[in-house]
């Protein structure tokens, strides 16, 4: 939905990302401004490119955004009890799914918006733990104002690895999470996936 | 929308109401949502009254240029700044409030009636706050989900919230005075038509009542808290315990 966005936000924006290079190679911090900074020059300088062939850029989010993100875990955050007795096969397949369906709709996104936003990466203030934090951004929109939007991340083995998204206030692992659990309690986690590989997949932005 | 007679209709109703609502759905995380019965009905009669409403705001979508559409927007939001001022004093943000009425005087007066937004551009800070948001500050921080009919989605405390602010309200009565219904409807549509991008999302939803409400109450939670809200406990949505995910019977009214 699209609410209003307070304004008093906007000035801790004055922050930009420049300011805080003592970010650390491979922090949440650093993760964001590099990566989502990487991919939206990328497609800026490449926008027809892409346009005329939206598989390279899906390709792009898949080898350089993904990684990034711990789809695994939010899709257990997302089943929760509806998850209780899957077996780990049919976990993945809904990961998989839910993977695919993002990488289609960041792409769609991207060409869209990309050349006209701008990213702001909010300086980290007490919330760094050891194992969760959030980075917290503002992304310029094209018809002015400023979207507010959050990353919850947390340490994996592998490094830091983001497992959701926080836009305006309403996260998306909280807001599937409710609808996915009483579908799958219903119709069972197969007829999930197949309706989200079908492209079904809809929730508020 | 300050629709002050329609309100206190609704607020008695939802207490007459709320006695004999309760059915509980199981299979979502626990809301503070005891009226789940009542509200579904109220969203079921929101999403009739829409059949209606939702023409109305696409065809002002398409008629409206953007810049008068966003004209109309800052006129109505620049009438709420006398209750925002309040509200930021009662909070005791004195600095806010402030600015608050600075923009409220720059507004009305350079920015014609309020139409043009001219305090932004100045880089005076916009605050969006009401009694409601007072009321959690002061620590009435959990209230239970309301849906009011023809407003929508709110609270026992926000919607009381609204009440009140409505009736304390000056500026907009003496401004609508007695083309008030007029405008009034003007408000509701223009509302309205800033929903249009989300209509697909939302009938497409699994439960589109559980959608709309789990939106609405996490980005209410976010202007609380002004932007800045704790952190969600994911720990708890990865835990097996059923008991420990019932809904708390200490929640609020």
């Amino acid at each position: 939905m699209k609410f209003r966005i307070p304004v008093v936000l906007a000035i801790a924006s004055i922050f930009s990302s420049t300011l805080f290079a003592q970010s650390q190679a491979g922090d949440p911090v650093w993760l964001v401004e590099n990566i989502t900074g990487k991919i939206f020059a990328d497609v800026t300088e490449n926008l027809d490119e892409y346009t005329a062939n939206p598989e390279l850029l899906e390709e792009l989010v898949r080898n350089d955004l993904m990684p990034l993100l711990d789809i695994n875990y939010s899709a257990r955050l997302i089943l929760g009890r509806a998850g209780r007795g899957l077996g780990q096969e049919k976990i993945d397949a809904f990961a998989d799914s839910m993977s695919n369906l993002l990488i289609d709709r960041y792409s769609k996104g991207l060409l869209q918006f990309s050349s006209n936003i701008k990213l702001n990466v909010l300086p980290q203030r007490g919330d760094l733990n050891e194992k969760l934090t959030r980075v917290r951004t503002r992304v310029t929109l094209p018809e002015g104002g400023e979207a507010p939007v959050d990353y919850a991340f947390h340490k994996t083995p592998e490094g830091w690895k983001a497992f959701d998204v926080v836009v305006e206030g309403i996260s998306y692992v909280t807001t599937y999470r409710n609808q996915i659990m009483p579908e799958v309690q219903a119709d069972g986690i197969d007829s999930v996936i197949e309706r989200l590989n079908t492209g079904q997949m809809q929730l508020a932005d | 929308m300050n629709n002050r007679h329609s309100i206190i209709g609704v607020i008695l109703l939802s207490l007459l109401v709320a006695g004999c609502a309760g059915t509980q759905s199981r299979n979502t995380d626990p809301e503070n949502d005891p009226w789940e019965g009542y509200n579904r009905k109220v969203f079921a009669f929101n999403t009739a009254l829409d059949k209606v409403v939702r023409p109305i705001a696409v065809g002002y979508d398409k008629i409206t240029p953007d810049p008068v559409q966003r004209g109309v927007g800052n006129f109505f939001r620049n009438l709420d700044a006398p209750v925002t001022y309040a509200n930021l004093v009662l909070q005791g943000k004195f600095k806010q409030s402030i600015a608050t009425m600075f923009r409220f005087l720059v507004n009305s007066t350079i920015g014609l009636a309020g139409f043009f937004d001219v305090a932004t551009k100045m880089g005076i800070p916009y605050y969006n706050e009401d009694l409601g948001q007072t009321m959690a500050t002061w620590g009435y921080e959990d209230s239970r989900y309301l849906m009011i009919p023809f407003l929508g989605p709110s609270t026992f405390r926000d919607g009381t919230g609204r009440l009140v602010d409505s009736f304390l309200d000056p500026v907009t009565r003496r401004v609508y005075g007695s083309n008030r219904w007029g405008l009034y409807i003007v408000r509701g549509i223009d509302a309205r038509a800033r929903y249009l991008d989300q209509d697909a999302e939302l009938n497409e939803a699994y439960d589109p009542y559980v959608l709309m409400r789990d939106v609405w109450i996490q980005n209410r939670e976010f202007q609380i808290y002004d932007g800045d809200p704790p952190m969600t406990d994911y720990d708890l949505y990865l835990e097996d315990d059923l008991d420990a995910e019932e809904p708390a019977t200490t929640g609020g009214q």
